[in-house]
């Protein structure tokens, strides 16, 4: 048996503009455990969810593979990706305000990619796999007719999930499934797709930006910047052992929730550059303290410097505790 | 001791439609002393930005009514003034940052000509002395004063945010109001937003109100702080007390469900059921269907504000003398 349910290698996905390629996602290479999560960081505009996007082949890869079970998906046709894989790779989105059809009941938003991807069910068999679903996440079945409109953001998201899982996926990108939530709810939310991933095997992709969240859910963590993974490490470890100068000041900027913890953070300057025609250097090297010429004149390479501990700098030896 | 800047008694705002009659704001209490940031926290709904668009006498037209109460901004009662005098008052005594820059902005404008038109308006100052301030203000939060000629589109968003910010500083008012000023934001130009904010604080003595879901930024940021939940102010008091020491049991359970960063807890505490409908409150405690410290008590009545501490106030009938009393009694039942 596989143990790697998905092996990215060097994935790429540029974006043609007006002024050039943009670099959205860059040669990032990482593979993940079946049954395990592994959470993506980052700013906004880092490529976290193109990466997502990409994976699901919603964008079509400019190069690299995608190994899903020994499979490549990446360059296989899109209709035979459809037909076959489609149903085992789901995807939970962002906001769970946009993405329900506002014309739609709850049950047939949730019957809905059940019958695309069966045709030869019956109508009946359909609903009654939609209302299998619905009790699965936690869906009252009185809420059956009712639209996303009548709903909470909470109750909006376990639609979405709904729809995700009644095609018995086994790897799921969430992609920011909880920003839009309040920590009530959200809590909710993430205790639900924690209890659905024991019962079911199923391997997540979770993408956000609070680092709190991906913590608290994540087997590995991968922080990203600008199209590239700079950091990939277990969960547990980028907080008590953070190696890039970037992934410590993304931390840094986190405010605690308590008023004894008010610490020293290392604000960065500036904003992220253009990932358009980026320069063959480091792409922090314009916002780190530390940079020297060496960063603004090569590209440091994701290396392992301790055991499942990758880190994409040129210094990184100096940062270890 | 400052002295108090704002004093908001006994406030009741309700948005009233042909079908229904939304609660949103009952009868919240607030006090804020000169040069102090006061945090404003709760979810979705429990009426943080209506109690500033109150304050700001900005309430949608016809739907949003002040039903009873008193805004005493430095002693003058905001609800009796005229048209004409609040909007003397809006933008050189208090300003508000709302909560999207991307679109508080007006996209047909240059981001100079939006600064200067609120010091030319309150300073009856001519344009060119406008423009020169409105650099100022640019370069005092960290953008190029040469970029004045620029559109809003030509900025990201933590510099839209800035300028938002510059817009609501220019004429130096002695309270800002923040509505979720970091919410739309990343994590690293957050930090260089609210640290700018704090600076802002220190230099002019500003007195600010930051609402926000945040608890983090909260701890940061502010002295005092105020919970809301359905409306009310279920607690407040100064930010260590509240935050060490949370005394509502909503607090607390708002505490229990943001996963920590230092802990590892395998399932994240849930509050259960729904926040109470706002067009149908209850005449009891609006937290006791989804409270797990509840008695009979409180299903029947409405608690008042009990001191917990010196300066720290909850509402909630475990604070109460009789609280024992009734436990006991429900135990021996």
């Amino acid at each position: 048996m596989e143990k790697n349910l998905l092996e990215v290698k060097n994935l790429k996905k540029y974006f043609s503009t007006p002024h050039g390629l943009l670099h959205a996602v860059d040669n990032v290479t990482f593979n993940i455990e079946k049954g395990k999560t592994i959470g993506i960081v980052g700013e906004s505009g880092c490529g976290k969810s193109t990466l997502g996007k990409t994976l699901m082949r919603l964008h079509t890869p400019t190069s690299g593979q995608v190994l899903y079970k020994g499979t490549d998906i990446a360059s296989m046709p899109i209709k035979e990706f459809k037909k076959n894989y489609r149903s085992h790779i789901q995807m939970i989105f962002q906001d769970p305000y946009a993405s329900l059809d506002p014309r739609m009941s709850v049950l047939q938003l949730v019957e809905e990619p059940i019958r695309v991807n069966n045709r030869k069910l019956s109508r009946a068999e359909v609903s009654s796999k939609a209302r299998e679903m619905m009790e699965l996440v936690g869906l009252a079945k009185r809420l059956e007719n009712s639209y996303p409109h009548e709903l909470d953001g909470g109750r909006r998201q376990r639609i979405g999930i709904a729809r995700a899982l009644s095609l018995n996926p086994e790897f799921i990108v969430c992609d920011e499934p909880v920003s839009a939530l309040d920590v009530s709810i959200q809590a909710q939310i993430l205790n639900l797709l924690q209890d659905l991933q024991e019962q079911r095997g199923l391997t997540y992709m979770f993408i956000t930006h609070d680092m709190s969240v991906v913590k608290h859910i994540s087997d590995d963590i991968a922080v990203m910047y600008l199209g590239q993974m700079i950091e990939k490490c277990p969960a547990d470890e980028i907080f008590r052992d953070t190696i890039h100068p970037y992934s410590q000041a993304l931390l840094s900027a986190i405010p605690i929730p308590d008023v004894h913890a008010r610490h020293d953070r290392m604000v960065l300057k500036g904003e992220l550059t253009s990932p358009i025609n980026p320069k063959p250097c480091c792409r922090f090297a314009a916002r780190c303290p530390y940079a020297t010429d060496k960063c603004r004149a090569e590209e440091p390479m994701l290396r392992e410097l301790k055991p499942n501990h990758q880190v994409a700098c040129h210094y990184a030896e100096k940062f270890v505790k | 001791m400052g002295e108090r800047i704002l004093d908001v008694k006994d406030l009741v705002i309700h948005y009233e439609t042909d079908e229904e009659v939304v609660e949103a704001v009952n009868k919240i209490n607030l006090t804020l002393e000169r040069g102090e940031i006061l945090g404003l926290v709760g979810e979705t709904g429990a009426g943080k930005t209506t109690t500033a668009l109150g304050i700001m006498r900005l309430l949608p037209d016809k739907v949003g009514h002040v039903i009873q109460g008193h805004i005493l901004f430095e002693g003058e009662d905001l609800l009796g003034k005229s048209e004409r005098e609040m909007r003397s008052i809006r933008g050189k005594k208090i300003s508000m940052i709302f909560q999207d820059p991307m679109t508080a902005l007006n996209p047909v404008k240059t981001v100079g000509d939006q600064i200067a038109e609120v010091v030319e308006l309150h300073n009856h100052c001519s344009k060119a002395e406008a423009l020169k301030r409105a650099q100022e203000m640019l370069a005092m939060v960290g953008i190029v004063p040469e970029r004045y000629r620029e559109y809003p589109h030509q900025f990201s968003g933590g510099m839209k945010q800035r300028i938002v910010i510059a817009i609501a500083l220019a004429c130096e008012p002695d309270l800002l109001i923040a509505d979720e000023p970091t919410t739309a934001l990343d994590v690293t130009i957050q930090a260089q937003i609210l640290d700018m904010m704090r600076k802002l604080q220190r230099e002019n003595g500003t007195s600010m109100i930051l609402i926000t879901h945040d608890l983090g930024v909260v701890a940061e940021m502010c002295d005092h702080c105020a919970v809301m939940y359905a409306g009310e102010i279920v607690e407040f008091g100064r930010t260590e007390q509240v935050f060490d020491n949370p005394k509502h049991p909503y607090t607390q359970a708002l505490y229990q469900s943001i996963p920590s960063l230092d802990k590892d807890v395998h399932r994240l505490h849930v509050i259960p059921g729904m926040v109470c409908d706002p067009s149908n409150l209850p005449e009891h405690c609006s937290f006791c269907d989804r409270c797990t410290k509840k008695n009979e008590n409180c299903a029947k009545h409405d608690p008042w504000i009990v001191d917990v501490e010196k300066g720290h106030y909850a509402k909630c009938f475990q604070y109460t003398p009789e609280w024992e009393g009734s436990a006991a009694a429900a135990g021996e039942e």
